[in-house]
């Protein structure tokens, strides 16, 4: 039996309902829609923003991280417009590891809590922290989620704990291996290696020296990698050769070493640096 | 009396690059059962016959349902004693009609030079010829006395039960794991099908949908809400006809831009009689779904 036959009898079947454009577009200002209700999701992106609130964060430093992530929010929005609808998980490490919120945020929705420093730097808890929530049955449970994780991590010293030990768990999530990963070292005191541990790459990692720069850099990273982290990339530009979930990880976190990289040769402050100025 | 529809509609990155719809679905209601199926075709570059493919996989699933109701009396009387042998048998009788109505479509229907100029021979011959056609498929059989699903790649099943409630009901099989999409065209297909069955709950109304509408939802909570408010308006069906077309392309659209396809049966009378509960639900899941967005919207850190 066919579907033909199904439909004569008694029954239905639909290959595909076929619409022009013209008829879409009239379909789609339909208002009287009792199942509005429940409101359409784009595909979803999580930005995942992994920030050191310890004792040496006091200051200015958390004056401007807290400024620029205020400013941010609107950018990350512009991110999200066309076709993407970002998410924001804000991850606080000093002697606590503290969620801003308990989930992730819609980005329309977010709204930044001015953070305070104290206490210690412990990472290695963080990293736990972030494995334990970045699953299906945690933080990424959204039917709506296209996209690998952006994961961005900003700290401004040496670990108090042992961080190699967070890091070795987080390192077996698929979430972490497939997410976009870059890093941020606020002052001279942050520490190189350990940041390209993280992120596996040098070219994910920078600097930021001053207060001016500081909010050059988190922009940088935050808008590049959520641009990248919400691009499409299932089939490469001649749409003859299929690309898996490697191919594309691997070619999104190459871009994101290139942009920034780029970005960051581009950019120029004047302003006075942390260690001489705070 | 069951009564029921089903709609496919193609999603917006379909529209974009010109591939045609690879979803397809249908629903049959007789007296004594009732069927809703829908099939959702790999679309990508080696299976580039999916659209037929889901297309044969829901005759297949129809037609298999009606050979086993043939001996209405006899299928009735053993299905709650030997539900789980019997599902297994519905699994391979409709894996074996797909394959059949596949390898006649392929020896009708020879892979033309075009087709093969994707690949190189190499590439070509790697190809098991059922390959061409893999489909997703999930299934919700309605009967008098009991209802079953079964399913085989990504999809969704759900049913509402005499309590008003939305549940996704089907029991997930291990041996398919969430991370690799199983296939109708897999070798070991007939072990990969995830099934459910109860006899103990009158079904007021099952729905299948293919996993465009899944990841059309911000959550779970909002995608099983949805199914009851459908539930909530079927009592005015032809009213609700447009509203359902509406919507499902909406979500094709502005979701995540994949084919959708949403597939439903229902009980006429059943579901009369329970309108209240299932209009208090819809009431307690706005109220609910309110205090879920108050509490995810507390801070936790310590401020300046």
């Amino acid at each position: 039996m066919n579907i033909d036959d199904i439909n004569k009898q008694g029954a239905s079947a639909s290959p595909a309902d076929n619409y022009s454009s013209a008829q879409s577009n009239d379909l789609l200002d339909f208002d009287d829609d009792p199942l509005s209700a429940t409101g359409v999701s784009r595909k979803s992106l999580v930005i995942f923003f992994l920030i050191d609130t310890s004792g040496s964060m006091k200051g200015k430093k958390m004056g401007e991280l807290n400024t620029v992530m205020e400013e941010l929010i609107p950018e990350i929005r512009k991110v999200g417009e066309a076709d993407t609808e970002v998410k924001v998980a804000v991850l606080t490490f000093s002697t606590d590891v503290k969620w801003m919120y308990s989930t992730p945020i819609p980005i329309e929705e977010f709204e930044w809590a001015r953070l305070r420093a104290s206490g210690v730097t412990s990472l290695g808890a963080a990293l736990k922290e972030l494995n334990a929530r970045m699953s299906r049955n945690g933080f990424l449970n959204s039917p709506s989620l296209s996209f690998a994780p952006v994961i961005f991590l900003m700290t401004d010293g040496y670990p108090s704990d042992d961080y190699k030990a967070g890091l070795r768990e987080l390192q077996a999530n698929s979430w972490y291996k497939f997410g976009l990963k870059a890093a941020l070292g606020i002052g001279s005191e942050a520490n190189d290696n350990i940041l390209t541990e993280f992120t596996g790459s040098p070219d994910t990692v920078v600097h930021a020296y001053s207060g001016g720069q500081l909010a050059q850099m988190i922009k940088i990273i935050a808008v590049t990698s959520s641009q990248i982290g919400s691009k499409s990339m299932t089939l490469s530009d001649d749409t003859s050769h299929e690309l898996g979930e490697e191919d594309v990880f691997a070619a999104k976190q190459k871009l994101l070493g290139q942009q920034i990289q780029e970005l960051v040769g581009k950019s120029e402050t004047d302003d006075v640096p942390f260690d001489t100025g705070w | 009396m069951f009564n029921g529809f089903s709609h496919s509609v193609k999603g917006a990155s379909h529209e974009k690059t010109g591939l045609v719809c690879q979803d397809s679905s249908a629903y049959k209601v007789c007296d004594d059962y009732a069927v809703c199926v829908v099939a959702d075709g790999h679309g990508s570059k080696k299976h580039f016959r999916s659209n037929m493919g889901s297309k044969f996989a829901v005759e297949a699933t129809i037609a298999t349902v009606d050979r086993f109701y043939a001996d209405k009396e006899s299928f009735e009387a053993s299905m709650p004693k030997n539900h789980r042998m019997i599902i297994k048998n519905i699994q391979k009788q409709i894996i074996s009609d797909w394959n059949k109505l596949v390898g006649e479509h392929l020896k009708n229907n020879p892979v033309t030079d075009e087709e093969k100029s994707k690949f190189t021979e190499e590439e070509f011959e790697a190809i098991p010829p059922e390959s061409y056609y893999g489909t997703t498929l999930i299934v919700g059989v309605a009967g008098k006395n009991f209802c079953f699903g079964v399913q085989i790649g990504d999809g969704t099943l759900v049913a509402l039960f005499d309590d008003g409630k939305a549940v996704m009901p089907m029991e997930y099989n291990e041996a398919a794991p969430a991370n690799v999409t199983a296939s109708m065209c897999n070798s070991n297909a007939a072990g990969m099908f995830s099934a459910f069955y109860r006899d103990k709950q009158k079904l007021i109304a099952m729905f299948t949908s293919t996993d465009g509408l899944y990841t059309s939802f911000g959550s779970e909570f909002d995608f099983l809400d949805y199914h009851t408010i459908i539930t909530g308006q079927l009592g005015d069906y032809d009213n609700f006809s447009k509203i359902i077309v509406n919507n499902l392309t909406k979500r094709a659209h502005f979701g995540t831009e994949d084919d959708i396809s949403l597939s439903c049966v229902y009980d006429n009378e059943l579901l009369a009689e329970k309108l209240g509960t299932i209009v208090s639900e819809i009431e307690a899941n706005k109220q609910r779904a309110a205090e879920r967005k108050a509490k995810r919207l507390e801070k936790h850190v310590e401020t300046e």
